[in-house]
């Protein structure tokens, strides 16, 4: 909303600074967005009279023109098009400095010397345009300042009006509002005009159906609209509107076109109530019928755009077919030309809903829709209806028909709202006195009809439909009072039920509260995550965060078997941004290529995010997952970055972090892994079984490079090397290990308490084996081995070589051991050692193939 | 044995101590007289056999040999780490760089949630959640936003197949716990929203929200004040102040919007803040009383405040960043400036 300070003062006479006004508006609940200063004092520029126009010898587009300036005629070389001898135009003389800065001085143009400029309106800063040269009224006298035919400066601002204050779309509303800030009076323009020929009404007048001077109106449809009013106009003259009129409008963004029609919109700017003009001769019968749209039925609107009408939009037609689509855009058949005579001039009030549905279906808005969808005052209906045909009888020679039709067949209730002052003081936690509130909503013209020594009874004028209970008043005292004088009150720490503190202690109840996106207080799993997330920082990892939204491009790229389970938006917004995700992984590898594209050569990344998929029974599903994503050399540290990236590297670190996150979350991490999946805590199991619901294909891994994480026996995750056609994508080179778990399994046993274990108390002795293998054996068969004949005083078995080489022979390893022994009830013996390690080292060769070096 | 010998021994020890060059042969010298098996000890060990009228030399030249060796040697073994010190090449260098483990960085986003919430956490909030695909009922008609209310379109808002939608706000989470259980209620519930935006410099189809909700009897706007100039200062430091500015949010009655004072400038006006010395945050307000009935509270008990943040509006604030595209690229180099 464009509000002109000059406009506004006009209503309202305050002595305040433009600044201050933008403060006092933003602080009551009117920002303002904008603050424009337009014109100047126009020193040195007066109303030239253009005495004659010859071409410019040298230029086809210029003109030479002879001014009069009241005081000597001088030569100026002209480029506007509508330039002619006997205009009245803005002229610059040589000194003058115009609004946007530019200097006049005499000049040569193309050969031929000019004193001074004629000017157009965007020149002076006055609108926008730049058609041709101001026109000013041909009765100035030339020499006369321009500051006294324009006005001197104005401030504009423009207004963020909020969707509830729909009164506030005018100056009256503005002014309104500050009137109650400052205490001021509001001043109102005259609606005064003399009515000519017969008595308005006709001989069937109902609520719905209206005669008057030879206009019938019919609604058919009172509830699209509740109230109609129409008003005859005869003998217009169709010209300019006034030129201060005209300065208006252009300041508030409307470009003027005729006295008619800029008179129903500058008493639309002016009190919020969006008119129509129609000429009564294009009216076939002269009747008018508010109605809906017949299926099928079509018009050209103003804008020349044939339209598609339904039956759901609401139309002002005639005896024959729509001549406007009510409150959005009249058509253009019927609108004001240079020859009409005859004006009907609509003041009416439409259903916003069924506005806002029609401007939306036609994707069709206007200054009148704008309004109309937010809601005008019904009860200001007739007062712009006034105030538009009084400009129309002094500015466009109309004469006032006697009467006005007025279709308005239920009067709304005045709505009266009790307040209690104690409510008010405790709602906004400041202390208020009753008499202060009572004159804030006097302030606002909202009148006291009844006042105990608790509350007050305020009614509501029509023009704010926005107040419609007690805590609606509350927040027009706390706007008025001031926000800023609300204390902030001491912060104080309170504990209400249900928080996670007060959660039960046993493990199944708190499994069953750690759930993701559980409506409702979650404290505790959040928390974990947060451990989760610190933890995973701690062992090196980077946080990443990717959109929800994916493209089906990157998910059937790492996925292309599980497009059944996806949810799929009806109406993306892009290409890019067309599926919920149902894994994190795709965004995982498509990081770390992203990264090694701006030369980034190892990266440890980490996302922990929520995947959404349909389930067995089709419902929407949604979790919370945890994936990891490594590239390059990250497990080393210092110098030894350069030697050559095997796979088994990056797979291991990759393990080794999942093992880590997993001790770190009380998951059982067994030194005897478990690889069939059967084992408590953390296990593995091939990657042949059918994957767990919501978890990633496993078509993005390579082949015998990836297992199956199972936490308790339950499958969980997976993990395992990027497929190397899938990393050419985006041309990683190196191996990639990626994981992606989920995190609910992960987070069930966080808020274990361990128990503290006698230390041991006797030494431990070690024994180093080792063994030359068959390359098909994996250290978990040999670690399973030796567990299995283990004598019970042997306590760890650790792996602390493993290489391979011409001694060994092709298709064999060497693997070392070292294992230690311990009593719990004595010092171990060197022979007692040495008897335990031999008679294992005998045991393992009959357990499996291996020959111990 | 003569004592006269072992004054002998001693001169050649002391000679024998001030040739050697390098702390190896100062060791040796050592070993070879004072050691266990060294010649003094041999020399004590023998003392019994000697003459009776010498021993009492001897064990006093024995006794210098040992004293005066041992103070030489100790001296040349100072003079040539000192002069070690100073010349001597080593292939021990202190300048190289550590070896270990560096940590990861935590991502901005997910930062700025923790903190909010370990801040609210000293309070007595707890932390509540919400799915990301919602109903229109929870998303919308609890909280009072009207039937035909643009942001319902399909234009602001994805709908998804089954008529559900993601929720175009943290809001909902605020209906779902209060439904779960009588007030009072302190929650904060960060989470994903989506709108229909596309995506630029400042916006993105889907991005973060922080809602905070306090119900309670006599909860009033100073309380909200209060509260949410503690989280400002907290956050970007003792000197914030928050101010209000009343706006219109279906949810709340009377609604604002706040602001921070600029964490940069101090209020005084710069470049983050556009010379206003404040920056805008989000909006808050006092529950509608409308969304009370909704749930089954009684507005004339209990009252209470809402507020709302926009997570990667702090995050661009708090480390000045300008595109919020870089908030989803995660670049490394970007998410490890900002490590803390
Ligand atoms: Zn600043």
């Amino acid at each position: 909303m464009k509000v002109p300070l000059s406009w506004l003062k006009e209503f309202v006479a305050i002595e305040v600074t433009p600044e201050a006004l933008v403060e006092r508006l933003t602080f009551a609940g009117l920002e303002v967005e904008g603050l424009t200063r337009i014109g100047s004092d126009f020193k040195d520029i007066v109303v030239g009279e253009v005495i004659s126009v010859n071409p410019h010898p040298n230029a086809d587009r210029l003109t030479l023109c002879d001014v009069a300036t009241g005081r000597e005629t001088v030569r100026v070389v002209c480029g506007a098009p509508n330039v002619r001898a006997g205009n009245k135009v803005p002229f610059a003389a040589i000194g003058a400095v115009l609004p946007n800065g530019m200097k006049i001085k005499s000049a040569k143009i193309r050969g031929e010397a000019s004193f001074g400029m004629l000017c157009a309106e965007d020149e002076l800063g006055l609108s926008e345009d730049h058609a041709g040269l101001m026109q000013l009224p041909c009765d100035i006298p030339a020499g006369t300042p321009l500051i006294e035919v324009v006005g001197g400066p104005d401030v504009v601002l423009t207004i963020e009006v909020t969707p509830n204050r729909p009164d506030c779309l005018s100056i009256l509303g503005i002014a309104r509002e500050v009137a109650a800030l400052y205490g001021c009076r509001l001043n109102l323009p005259s609606i005064k005009f003399p009515e000519t020929g017969p008595a308005a009404d006709g001989p069937a007048r109902s609520a719905t159906h209206s005669v008057a001077g030879g206009l019938t109106v019919v609604v058919e449809d009172t509830e699209g609209c509740p109230r109609y009013t129409a008003r005859l106009l005869r003998n217009v003259t169709i010209g300019p509107s006034p030129l201060a009129m005209r300065l208006r409008l252009a300041r508030c963004g409307i470009r003027p076109i005729n006295n008619i029609v800029d008179i129903t919109n500058y008493v639309m700017l002016e009190c919020g109530q969006p008119l129509h003009a129609f000429d009564l001769a294009l009216l076939a019968e002269g009747r008018i019928v508010v109605r809906r749209a017949t299926l099928g039925e079509k018009m050209t609107t103003l804008d020349e755009v044939e339209r598609k009408l339904t039956p759901d939009m609401l139309v002002i037609a005639d005896a024959q077919s729509p001549v406007a689509i009510a409150g959005v855009m009249g058509g253009a058949q019927s609108g004001i030309l240079a020859t009409t005579r005859d004006v009907v001039l609509e003041s009416a009030c439409f259903k916003p809903a069924l506005i806002r549905k029609t401007s939306k279906t036609l994707g069709l808005s206007s200054e009148s829709s704008y309004r109309f969808e937010r809601g005008v005052d019904i009860g200001g209906v007739d007062w712009a209806s006034r105030r538009a045909t009084a400009l129309m009888v002094a500015h466009a020679g109309a004469a006032a028909a006697r009467g006005v039709v007025d279709c308005f067949p239920v009067e709304p209730k005045g709505r009266s709202i009790v307040c209690r002052f104690d409510r008010v003081r405790d709602l906004l936690g400041v202390d208020i006195q009753d008499n202060e509130i009572a004159s804030l909503f006097e302030a606002l013209t909202l009148t006291i009809v009844d006042r105990s020594k608790k509350s007050c009874t305020v009614k509501v004028p029509t023009f704010r439909p926005d107040l419609e209970a007690e805590v609606d008043l509350i927040e027009e005292v706390a706007r008025l009072y001031g926000l800023d004088k609300i204390p902030s009150a001491l912060p104080h720490s309170q504990f209400v039920s249900g928080s996670a503190d007060q959660a039960p202690p046993e493990r199944s109840a708190q499994a069953r509260a750690l759930r993701p996106g559980e409506p409702g207080v979650n404290d505790a799993f959040i928390r974990a995550t947060i451990m989760c997330r610190d933890t995973l920082v701690g062992l090196g990892l980077t946080e990443i965060i990717n959109y929800s939204l994916v493209s089906e491009k990157l998910l059937t790229l790492c996925d292309a078997a599980r497009t059944a389970q996806r949810i799929v938006l009806p109406r993306p917004i892009s290409v890019d941004q067309a599926i919920l995700r149902d894994a994190l992984l795709p965004q995982m590898i498509e990081t770390l290529g992203r990264n090694r594209s701006r030369q980034i050569a190892e990266a440890a990344f980490f996302e922990i995010g929520r995947v959404f998929f349909r389930n067995d029974q089709q419902a929407y599903t949604e979790e919370e997952h945890v994936a990891l994503g490594l590239m390059g050399p990250v497990g080393r540290t210092g110098y030894d970055k350069r030697s050559a990236l095997a796979e088994t590297d990056s797979f291991l670190w990759l393990k080794g972090i999942l093992e880590a996150l997993c001790r770190k979350l009380f998951i059982r991490v067994d030194e005897r892994p478990a690889y069939e999946g059967q084992g408590a805590g953390l296990a593995f199991q091939e990657l042949t079984v059918a994957a767990p619901p919501a978890l990633y294909d496993l078509g993005c891994f390579e082949k015998n490079r990836a297992m199956v994480i199972t936490l308790d026996g339950m499958p969980c995750g997976v993990f395992g090397l990027v497929r190397e056609a899938l990393r050419r994508e985006w041309r990683l080179v190196e191996p990639v290990a990626i994981l992606e778990i989920r995190l609910a399994p992960l987070l069930e046993r966080v808020t274990t308490v361990p128990a503290a274990e006698r230390l041991p108390v006797y030494p431990s002795v070690t024994r180093d084996i080792a063994l030359r293998i068959n390359n098909r054996l994996r250290h978990v068969d040999i670690v399973n081995a030796i567990w299995k004949i283990a004598p019970k005083e042997l306590t760890t078995v650790e792996l602390f070589d493993i290489f391979s080489s011409n001694e060994i022979g092709v298709g064999c390893k060497s693997m070392a051991y070292s294992l230690t022994y311990r009593s719990g009830e004595r010092t171990l013996t060197d022979d007692e050692v040495n008897r335990l390690h031999l008679g294992l080292k005998d045991r393992l060769r009959n357990e499996i193939s291996v020959e111990i070096r | 044995m003569k004592a006269i010998a072992i004054l002998a021994l001693k001169e050649a020890a002391l000679i024998e101590a001030r040739a050697a060059g390098t702390a190896e042969a100062l060791e040796q010298v050592r070993i070879k007289y004072l050691g266990r098996k060294g010649l003094l000890p041999d020399i004590m060990k023998g003392l019994k056999d000697a003459d009776v009228s010498e021993r009492p030399a001897m064990g006093r030249y024995a006794n210098e040999l040992k004293q005066e060796l041992a103070a030489l040697l100790e001296k040349r073994r100072a003079a040539l780490e000192k002069a070690a010190a100073v010349s001597a090449p080593d292939s021990f260098d202190a300048t190289l760089p550590g070896r270990w483990r560096a940590f990861g960085a935590r991502h901005p986003i997910s930062r700025i949630i923790e903190d909010a919430i370990r801040i609210f956490d000293t309070l007595g909030f707890t932390v509540a959640d919400g799915p990301d695909i919602e109903t229109e009922y929870y998303n919308f008609d609890a909280l009072n936003t009207p039937a035909d209310h643009p942001s319902r379109d399909t234009q602001d808002t994805f709908w998804l197949e089954s008529g559900q939608l993601l929720r175009t706000q943290t809001s909902p989470v605020q209906i779902r716990v209060m439904e779960s259980r009588p007030p009072p209620v302190r929650i904060i519930a960060p989470g994903r929203c989506y709108r229909r935006d596309t995506t630029d410099a400042t916006h993105s189809a889907n991005f973060h929200q922080i809602e905070g909700l306090y119900v309670g009897e006599r909860v009033s706007m100073a309380d909200l004040k209060g509260d949410i100039t503690c989280f400002a200062q907290r956050l970007m430091g003792p000197g914030v102040k928050v101010r209000f500015r009343p706006h219109f949010f279906p949810f709340t009655e009377p609604s604002v919007e706040y602001d921070f004072s600029c964490h940069v400038c101090g209020g005084k006006g710069c470049r983050v803040c556009k010379q206003s010395g404040w920056i805008e945050i989000s909006g808050a307000g006092m529950v509608n009383p409308k969304v009370f009935t909704k749930v089954g509270y009684d507005p004339e008990t209990v009252t209470g405040y809402a507020f709302g943040m926009g997570v990667e509006r702090i995050a661009m604030i708090r480390y000045g960043i300008h595109d919020i595209r870089l908030l989803y690229d995660n670049d490394k180099r970007f998410l490890e400036q900002l490590a803390q």
